[in-house]
């Protein structure tokens, strides 16, 4: 007895020091030892209680926007340290957010209650629910039934019903997606850029549009949306003009068309919601207005991507693309840099500005670079940029606060239910609760009401915004990043929150000599794909 | 040796049926007789015939090519529901007795080409399926022993999986298109035909007409081929009509899941599987090839049923 009330004794003495301000704040670090493993990240100090600094081995404009991705929520790093290595982090999460977890009813639901902790505004109820259901109709039926409060990804024939019903409320999904018709230049005809460009004005991709896109969907003026900055750098895509693409390919040689395929994978997308009637579209389409005549095969989704990524399909592919961060660099750099195969041999004349940008933080800056590669991807048609989809969740018509924002799950805090509990259906059960080694949306959402990032997109204002970090400033060439933090800020265990919890919480994810990196599967996917590799690793 | 041969073909011939039962009415006469007689086998004729009509003359009865999209051709929208001018449909709009689809093309002219290709799938299919299943039973059969041992296990495997199971499995392998669709259908029917074949030929060989030929000196090629397969064949010709129907429903099966024909082709299990989705917003895109794929299969149920008791001697 006597021994540990002594041991309480230093223990509330030694938190007495480390809690006052006098004492020295010991901050932590990961490395990696050179550049020369491949990814983007060079180190990520504490380097005092309220900054974080990242040091880049390449200049990233966009690391501020990636870091809003909620697989870079921050936990406790005496939590992370104490069940991170044993790998039982996966249902366990402490966080600052608006909500913490109380039970995870395994096939059925999770429940989360008010975090009382928190730091932001207060949330107008006490209970949030997460359920889940894979069919679009069984959603729609459960919310019509008032069993749940607002579901996701309403099936597009479901559009007009939820529009004309008074009980309902439709909300649109501004997420930015692009879908493209690809072609790839190493293989005959598509090697001659009149072809290409015949191609890209003699679709009529607004006949596209009215027929098989949901309402509020936008022919693509450029590859990348305009909602995104610099997206819209640049011309617009040709107009609908058969007559002079007739000429062109006549031009090239083809007066009377040429036999291809159209391969393309029966997978419903925001960016392409009916692929088997697009396909046939676009068939009739380039019977109609080229003389080309293309077969139709679908094909099965993963060797198609594979094909597609491989340079591999001889013909066109329909495919697209959903925005991961608001960055103009995760459209145009994954598809056209200069180790893309997708359209055949990259164009210097497109990733060479595209390269110079990657290097500019300041969007104004970056303009003209862009603009200058889109005029080229105009020009040489590598692939025809066709629509942006749109999407929709639908909610009980007395619910506010409910809008999805383009990026990242809705704004939990500031929905109003008008009552105690509201009840969130999604498509499927998350994977777990540690999100750093999770990559599917429904996942994500589920850790967006407890976890926090340290920057979020701000709907309102359509630009990132602080969180957990007041702000997140680069260096002129992008290559030093300082993130200031939000002070006094708790978790739900009642720990503070401070530049620590930010190194062990990203370090547990990017650094694979970590012993906390062990995760759910130990992949960590968007680490290494948002920052090119996992450091340490063997 | 040539004078053995002609001398047994001789002898034979005076041992068939005729000269064991009298004078009798042509078999296959007798039998379209008693199937014009019997109900089932009056309305199975119909159906198919009303279906094979329908096939060949697609390009006279179809308003539209099959294939062709009307947007911009026509003022319809996609998915539109049927307009029949003659119920009160606008006269201003045009007509689309069984509606559009979801590439806005004429339903009705798809459906009677369906029928082209649902036919030719259970007619390819099963005369497949017929010729290497009745090889297999009648040689297992009648040669018994090992053969028969090896031959009928082989069956046995292949009975063993679900049908249409083991059809996606084929298809999955090879890559799906009709023809793999064909090819697996073929291959999973295949068991019942080698089954019925061997039975039959089993009961078939030890009667006399067979003890007969054999003590001429007919080779056993020629006993299996010219006396015991011939008369072995009733009960298959029930089975095969039967089997028509099972093909076109597995075939049709394979192209709902995307595994048989593809896009754009009229087929009408495609048809049902695009328009799966829209099955309360657009009914009539399921309702159409539903209907069309029932009568058909039906047509072929009833005509095997009228068959069976047609050629069931102990019925008459």
């Amino acid at each position: 007895m006597k021994v540990r009330l002594l041991g309480y004794g230093a223990a509330l003495a030694l938190g007495a020091v480390l809690g006052s301000p006098a004492f020295a704040f010991e901050g932590t670090s990961v490395s990696a030892p050179s550049c020369d493993y491949g990814g983007t990240i060079k180190s990520i100090a504490a380097t005092d209680e309220l900054t974080v600094t990242v040091t880049m081995c390449k200049p990233d404009p966009a690391f501020s926007a990636k870091i809003i991705f909620p697989v870079f929520g921050i936990q406790p790093s005496e939590h992370i340290a104490a069940l991170g290595p044993e790998g039982k982090l996966l249902d366990d999460p402490i966080g600052t957010g608006p909500f913490k977890l109380d039970a995870w009813n395994r096939g059925d639901s999770i429940v989360m209650s008010r975090n009382d902790n928190y730091w932001g505004k207060e949330p107008a109820y006490d209970k949030l629910v997460f359920r889940w259901n894979a069919s679009g109709a069984g959603r729609l039926n459960e919310l019509r039934a008032g069993t749940v409060d607002e579901i996701t990804n309403l099936s597009p024939d479901d559009f007009d019903a939820v529009e004309n019903d008074p009980s309902l409320q439709f909300l649109p999904v501004a997420s930015p997606n692009s879908f493209y018709l690809g072609m790839n230049n190493t293989y005959k005809p598509f090697d001659d850029v009149r072809v290409r460009q015949a191609i890209g004005m003699g679709i009529d991709r607004q006949r596209i549009i009215d027929y098989y896109y949901p309402e509020g969907s936008e022919v693509a003026s450029h590859f990348t949306p305009c909602s995104l900055e610099n997206g819209c750098a640049g011309d617009d895509w040709y107009a609908f003009d058969p007559k002079k693409a007739k000429e062109l390919l006549a031009e090239a040689g083809y007066p009377d068309g040429f036999k291809t395929k159209i391969f393309y994978r029966d997978v419903f997308r925001s960016y392409l919601p009916e692929p088997g009637s697009v396909a046939v579209e676009i068939q009739t389409q380039l019977k109609q207005n080229l003389g080309i005549d293309a077969e139709v095969v679908p094909m099965e989704s993963g060797e198609f991507i594979d094909a597609a990524a491989q340079g591999r399909l001889d013909g066109f592919h329909l495919l697209g693309w959903g925005a991961d961060y608001p960055h103009v660099t995760n459209f145009l750099d994954y598809h056209f840099s200069s180790n893309t195969k997708n359209f055949g041999k990259p164009q210097p004349a497109i990733y060479e500005p595209l390269a110079k940008a990657a290097t500019i933080a300041d969007p104004a800056k970056a303009e003209p670079l862009y603009a200058e590669a889109n005029d080229e991807i105009k020009k040489l048609v590598p692939t025809v940029p066709i629509a942006h989809g749109a999407s929709a969740y639908a909610a009980q018509a007395n619910l506010t606060g409910g809008e999805v924002p383009a990026f990242g799950a809705i704004r939990f805090e500031d929905v109003n239910p008008g009552k105690d509990t509201f009840v969130f259906m999604q498509n499927a059960e998350p994977i777990s609760l540690y999100c750093p080694d999770e990559s599917d949306g429904e996942s994500l959402a589920a850790c967006t009401p407890i976890t926090e990032t340290l920057l979020r997109y701000d709907p309102k204002t359509k630009k990132i915004g602080p969180n957990l970090a007041t702000s997140c400033d680069a260096n002129e060439d992008s290559t030093v990043w300082t993130c200031h933090l939000r002070e006094g800020v708790k978790f739900t265990d009642g720990s503070a929150f401070d530049a620590n919890d930010v190194v062990a919480s990203w370090g547990a994810g990017i650094d694979a000599a970590n012993p906390a990196h062990v995760g759910n599967t130990g992949a960590f996917t968007y680490y290494a794909y948002l920052f090119g590799s996992l450091m340490n690793a063997k | 040796m040539t004078k053995m041969k002609t001398a047994v073909a001789a002898a034979e011939a005076n041992i068939t049926a005729e000269t064991l039962m009298g004078p009798a009415v042509p078999m296959w006469k007798r039998t379209w007789q008693r199937l014009l007689r019997k109900r089932s086998g009056q309305v199975g004729l119909f159906i198919i015939g009303f279906m094979v009509v329908i096939a060949l003359a697609a390009p006279i009865l179809a308003p539209y090519d099959p294939d062709q999209v009307l947007i911009g051709v026509e003022h319809v929208k996609r998915r539109e529901a049927p307009c029949i001018h003659l119920l009160g449909c606008e006269a201003s709009k045009p007509q689309h007795i069984m509606g559009t689809d979801e590439n806005v093309r004429d339903v009705y002219s798809r459906i009677l080409y369906g029928a082209r290709i649902s036919l030719m799938i259970g007619i390819v299919t099963v005369s497949v399926s017929l010729i290497f299943g009745v090889l297999i039973g009648a040689v297992a059969g009648f040669f018994g022993g090992w053969t028969d041992t090896i031959l009928m296990r082989f069956m046995d495997v292949i009975l063993g999986f679900p049908s249409l199971l083991l059809a996606i499995a084929i298809v999955a392998v090879l890559g799906p298109g009709i023809q793999n669709a064909l090819l697996a259908v073929s291959i999973v029917s295949l068991p019942a035909y080698a089954r019925v074949t061997r039975a039959s030929v089993l009961s078939v060989k030890t009667l006399d007409f067979v003890a007969a030929s054999q003590l001429l000196g007919a080779s056993r090629w020629r006993i299996l081929f010219r006396r015991v397969l011939p008369n072995a064949l009733t009960p298959i010709v029930v089975l095969a009509t039967l089997g028509i129907a099972t093909s076109i429903l597995d075939a049709a099966g394979l192209s709902f899941l995307g595994l048989g024909a593809q896009p754009p082709m009229a087929e009408w299990g495609t048809m049902l599987g695009s328009a799966k989705d829209q099955i309360f917003s657009a009914p009539h895109l399921v309702f159409f090839p539903g209907i069309a794929i029932m009568l058909t299969v039906l047509g072929f149920n009833l005509l095997g049923d009228g068959l069976r008791d047609a050629l069931d001697t102990r019925l008459n």
